[in-house]
């Protein structure tokens, strides 16, 4: 009796209970704005290499004069790839200065889209999808498996500072879930098993072979094709005789 | 009648300057007789305004027109110190947009005020003293011709004071942030 | 009393501001296209087309609430505040972007207009936090304004509970605006107005949907002259003044309308005061002039009319030292000196502040004691017509009109920190009618690209003479309405008058081929606020000469430049100050009087295009300080020479009589004799050899130019933030 309505006081006490002031939760698991780092400050020089340089003489070409900042995209990304998955800050000065654009502007473009990362990251981006899909289909364990094998925690970057992980919305491939992107590649129909190979193969810079690991060439059903099973009919079929030449 | 037709054409004759001279002075006021030279007021009736309502009134009934004082001078019986009737000038002008603010509903009138005197923190309260009882006399009016009508029947000197504030008329384009070819292109969003 | 409604009825009942003698509008002169009619609130309206519902509205006297729209910037479109019903259209349209049509029907009171505003003000207010009672701009805030408005009277907002309100970090953007970026509403206009305005590409968003900042992304100043409009521009608390915050309400404040004296145009503003004291400045709008911005100086600089201030008249002891005395005693000290001293040896020189008023008592006085010497500390050459003639040393041209200018030639001045609204139009005309800009000088940072000519005196008598074969001379030559500006500091050197005497030439060359037959193109850009008055009552500019004669007093008004020094001059000569702050003119005088500031004054200034413009007092001056006119007008008392003016009345038709425009107060008179005074200068075309160099070349040096802002601890620190911003690797 006592004790029911101590706990209704403390619901009620829990429910009105706030602090005048709180803090708002973070939305984000990066910044908004950039803070000067050992691993990332302007004073650490970029430049394009002379292959990726080509590319960006290829890329400008696209644009008329005038409108060469539509290269900004493909530049960021060169420069994001060159550098080991993460856009520095001297990247961007560097791709502004390529642009003749304020730097303000590059600064918009790589803060905007998500497949930008500003902070160092590791060898190897662990993208697990934990969407409903993919949850139903286990991503906790997968994820669970991958932060166990990294030693890494989500959103953080492995002691080794080989792996990277991040938990990400839908990469859609619902039919293949649970699913993992790793850098530029696809591991589908994921095992706890599967992940803890990949993780091992590529703690050893093996490179796993993407696509599922359910023995699935593609999408199709696992056991053998359910529908449309029979030899497909050739063509004129179904139409009445008139009609045949 | 005609007196005030012809302040009032005067007043709306575009080539009105935008601040009639800052230094009309009250000795000046009556000196010149050319009624399109003259910026304020003639003299006043002093019997109209000083007559009792009783006697005004016989008069009125004595008198076959039915005479309308043009202008009164309220100084002398209004109970303002001479000093604050010879010594004050008036502005007369549209209150500003705040530059803080984007509405405008307040400032479509017409106001006047005098000219700032010592204030000072009162040390009791830190509220601002000031010696100056018209300090916060700040009439409204719809036009600068029934500003000017007051401050003349009060006896003020007064001065019109309006910055050229219309703007020449352009149509805005969302279209423009995204022209091809023109510098309105926008870098930004 | 018949007289109001027949006043009504002649054309004065309309509350519009009254503005005849507007500024000649040089618009291409296109057959006018058909007027579309639309309603607005079933009132018809005939407006032209392209003009957005939000403009149409406004024809009509229906104010459209807005957040993100503003008239002087890029339409947006992105609060969404301006939603209003239209008839025939299933959603609702944002009237600031969506250009009428044909027998539109806009309802702007609608129920469904209502409703969207009050479901745009809810979003608005599910981040916004409640902290008015501790936000600067409570009072004077677009959001409570429309939040009151145009609200709901409720609010739904229950999500405190689980998440909060969203929270925004606080940008350091340097020493003038204060962040508080958790109050923002993101309707860009501070990124817009450095954008465009400004032409400091700093500001932008950063992050997407709830994660969206507006900011700097990485830490950095706002390095701009104008940066102080983004707090007016701010419609909500994220911007605000940090060297008023927390100072005052605006309800406690009482506005004067004044006008600017630290650059040469003149912008008009208001004057925040309480107490006896200037909390603030803000821009008044004047479309001639400032329209309705303020350069950072003119803005912030008011904080040093409360610093160094010559608050008590003072004499120089036996050791030299300056004590304060009564008014009597200096007064009798400065007449002494003053009697003692032939006419001829009484030099009187103006400074940058000297208001009109004073300038003509200080030079009716030195007239009166048979002297001549009276002159300014900025230089212009005397050759040919000289100061004779008023079109040599104005900007003809004007500031609004300089905006319809197809091509504009700078020559050795850095507009933008010598008169930042002059840039600021010249850089409207460079985005909107795609003007260029050519400019000879040291390469500096003008916020938009122009052709450097090169920095050779040589290369405008090349232009002058027709010589060159730089592509400017046939830009200029092809040009409509083209413009010359040249920098009054170029006057100072040897070769002054030969480059004055080639832009004339330069100029008036390209103004008799042009069609439009009133435009100016000769322009001079002055550097001071008083120096056209002083030229107009017929000072001598410039002190070299003078101060060669060995003078036995020299009488500084305000003249704090630092022209005079104690070195240059004799050793039993005698120093009388008056003006108000305690700077270069004070510290090598021997009696100092205290004068009033300009917001302390009613004083005439006439800008840099001749336009005379009074200041309103808006406080009293500090402990003794008087009138300047008024201190010159008891020293005549004493010298025995009475000035005959008592009031300031007297005053003023002493200066109608002198020149009737400098009592023609918001007007500016059109300027002629431009072929007299070339042909006056024609003798003066001699060869140029030197380099053109200004003065002011960074932001730094921007800040601190006169006797007020050298006071101003806002303004140190601005430089002091310039500086370090500038070691910063951004």
């Amino acid at each position: 009796m006592l004790s029911s309505l101590r706990s209704g006081v403390q619901g009620l006490w829990r429910a009105s209970s706030r602090a005048l002031q709180t803090t708002s939760t973070l939305q984000h698991d990066s910044l908004f704005v950039h803070r000067d780092t050992p691993e990332d400050n302007p004073n650490i020089a970029f430049e394009f290499t002379p292959e990726n340089q080509q590319r960006i003489d290829a890329l400008l070409a696209i644009y008329p004069e005038g409108h060469k900042r539509g290269a900004m995209i493909p530049l960021l990304d060169l420069a994001q790839r060159q550098n080991g998955g993460w856009l520095p800050i001297s990247a961007m000065h560097k791709v502004a200065e390529l642009l003749s654009l304020p730097r303000m502007r590059v600064y918009e473009v790589a803060t905007f889209y998500t497949m930008f990362i500003r902070r160092p990251i590791g060898k190897y981006h662990l993208q697990v999808c934990t969407t409903t899909p993919c949850w139903l289909r286990g991503s906790d364990a997968v994820l669970k498996a991958i932060v166990d094998a990294t030693g890494c925690e989500v959103g953080g970057n492995s002691p080794c500072g080989k792996f990277s992980i991040s938990e990400v919305e839908c990469l859609g491939a619902c039919v293949n879930a649970p699913m993992v992107q790793v850098n530029d590649d696809y591991y589908e129909d994921l095992t706890v098993e599967d992940t803890k190979e990949i993780i091992e193969k590529l703690k050893r810079d093996e490179k796993p072979k993407p696509g599922p690991r359910s023995g699935r060439f593609a999408s199709e059903p696992l056991g053998g094709l359910t529908s449309l099973t029979e030899e497909p009919t050739g063509p004129g079929y179904g139409l009445q005789d008139g009609l045949k030449a | 009648m005609l007196k005030a037709i012809s302040t009032a054409t005067r007043l709306s004759m575009p080539t009105l300057s935008r601040s009639l001279p800052a230094f009309s002075t009250s000795s000046s006021r009556f000196a010149s007789q050319d009624p399109t030279t003259r910026k304020e007021a003639p003299k006043i009736d002093t019997e109209t305004v000083i007559a009792l309502p009783a006697e005004a009134k016989e008069k009125q009934v004595y008198e076959s027109q039915i005479c309308v004082p043009t202008k009164v001078d309220l100084s002398p019986i209004s109970g303002v110190p001479e000093e604050h009737v010879r010594c004050r000038r008036v502005r007369i002008y549209q209150p500003p947009k705040n530059a803080m603010q984007s509405g405008t509903n307040n400032i479509h009138h017409w106001e006047m005020e005098f000219d700032t005197r010592q204030r000072w923190e009162n040390p009791l309260m830190g509220w601002t003293s000031t010696g100056d009882p018209l300090s916060n006399m700040k009439l409204q009016f719809t036009n600068p011709d029934e500003a000017i009508e007051h401050c003349e029947k009060n006896g003020w000197v007064w001065y019109l004071d309006c910055p050229k504030t219309e703007k020449e008329f352009k149509t805005k384009s969302y279209g423009l942030n995204f022209s091809w070819n023109r510098r309105t292109r926008v870098s930004t969003k | 009393m018949l007289r109001q409604p027949l006043t009504r009825a002649l054309a004065l009942s309309s509350s519009s501001r009254i503005a005849p003698l507007g500024v000649r509008r040089y618009a291409e002169a296109l057959a006018q296209p058909e007027k579309v009619e639309v309603f607005i609130d079933d009132k018809p309206v005939y407006v032209p087309p392209g003009t957005t519902v939000l403009q149409a509205a406004a024809m009509v006297g229906v104010e459209i609430p807005r957040f993100c729209y503003h008239e002087r910037l890029a339409v947006a479109g992105n609060c969404r505040m301006c939603l209003v019903e239209v008839e025939k259209s299933p959603k609702p349209v944002a009237a600031c972007a969506m250009p009428v049509m044909k027998g539109m029907r806009v309802k702007t009171t609608s129920d469904l207009t209502k409703k969207a505003r009050e479901g745009v003000m809810e979003f608005l207010l599910v981040n916004h936090p409640l902290d008015c009672p501790i936000c600067d701009q409570g009072g004077e805030c677009d959001l409570q304004d429309q939040s009151m408005a145009f609200g709901s009277d409720k609010s739904r907002f229950t999500d405190i509970h689980f998440s909060g309100k969203r929270a925004v970090e606080d940008k350091d953007v340097g020493p003038l605006i204060k962040t508080i970026m958790t109050r923002c509403i993101h309707c860009t206009r501070c990124i817009r107005f450095a954008s465009e305005v400004a032409g400091v590409d700093d500001f932008g968003t950063t992050g997407r949907g709830t994660d969206m900042q507006v900011g700097t992304y990485v830490e950095k100043m706002f390095l701009s002259e104008l940066s102080g409009n983004i707090i007016d521009l701010c419609p909500v608390g994220a911007l605000t003044s940090k060297p008023y915050s927390f100072a005052a309400r605006p309800w406690e404040t009482r506005r004067i309308d004044s006008v600017d004296v630290l650059d040469p145009l003149g912008s008009n503003i208001v004057v925040a005061t309480r107490t006896n004291e200037v909390l603030r400045i803000l821009p008044r709008t004047n479309e001639e002039i400032n329209e309705e911005w303020l350069s950072d100086k003119s803005r912030f600089a008011c904080d040093g009319l409360k610093r160094q201030r010559l608050v008590t008249p003072m004499v120089a002891d036996s050791r030299g030292n300056l004590t304060p005395v009564e008014w009597e005693d200096a007064i009798v000290a400065a007449a002494h000196a003053i009697r003692d001293c032939p006419p001829n040896k009484l030099v009187a020189i103006a400074g940058e502040l000297a208001d009109a008023e004073s300038l003509v008592a200080l030079k009716d006085l030195v007239n009166r004691l048979g002297g001549e010497n009276v002159c300014t500390e900025q230089y212009f050459p005397m050759g040919g017509s000289g100061t004779d003639l008023r079109s040599s040393y104005l900007l003809n041209t004007k500031i609004a009109n300089v905006e319809d200018a197809d091509f504009v030639l700078l020559i050795g001045t850095n507009v933008r920190f010598e008169a930042p609204l002059l840039n600021a139009r010249i850089r409207k005309a460079f985005i909107h009618k795609e003007t260029d800009v050519a400019y000879i000088g040291p390469k500096v940072d003008l916020t938009y690209e122009y052709t450097h000519v090169g920095d050779s005196a040589s290369i405008v008598k090349e232009l002058a003479t027709g010589s060159s074969n730089h592509e400017v001379l046939k830009r200029l030559q092809s040009a409509k309405r083209p413009v010359v500006i040249l920098g009054a500091d170029q006057l100072k050197t040897s070769e002054g008058s030969a480059l004055l005497a080639f832009t004339q030439e330069l100029a008036l060359r390209l103004q008799d081929k042009l069609e439009d037959k009133e435009w100016k193109v000769l322009n001079v850009l002055q550097r001071t606020a008083s120096q056209v008055a002083a030229l107009d009552v017929g000072y001598k500019p410039g002190v070299g000469a003078i101060l060669q004669d060995g003078p036995k007093v020299v009488y500084l008004l305000g003249a704090d430049a630092g022209v005079v020094t104690r070195e240059s001059l004799p050793k039993d000569c005698v120093v009388i100050y008056q003006g108000h702050h305690g700077d270069v003119g004070a510290s090598i005088a021997d009696v100092v009087l205290p004068g009033a500031a300009y917001t302390e004054k009613r004083g005439t200034y006439v800008n840099a295009e001749g336009r005379a413009q009074q200041t309103l007092p808006a406080v009293t001056p500090p402990g003794k300080a008087r009138e300047d006119w008024k201190i010159l007008r008891a020293l005549s008392e004493v010298l025995g020479a009475r000035l005959p003016y008592d009031t300031l009345d007297e005053v003023r038709h002493r200066m109608a009589e002198i020149s009737p425009s400098l009592v023609a107060y918001g007007d500016v008179q059109n300027n002629n004799y431009f072929a007299q005074a070339r042909v006056l200068a024609q003798s003066l075309q001699k060869p140029v050899s030197g380099k053109l160099d200004v003065q002011l070349k960074q932001l730094e040096d921007f800040f601190m130019t006169d006797a007020i802002s050298r006071a101003s601890p806002t303004m140190a620190k601005c430089v002091q933030a310039v500086l370090k911003q500038k070691q910063s690797p951004y």
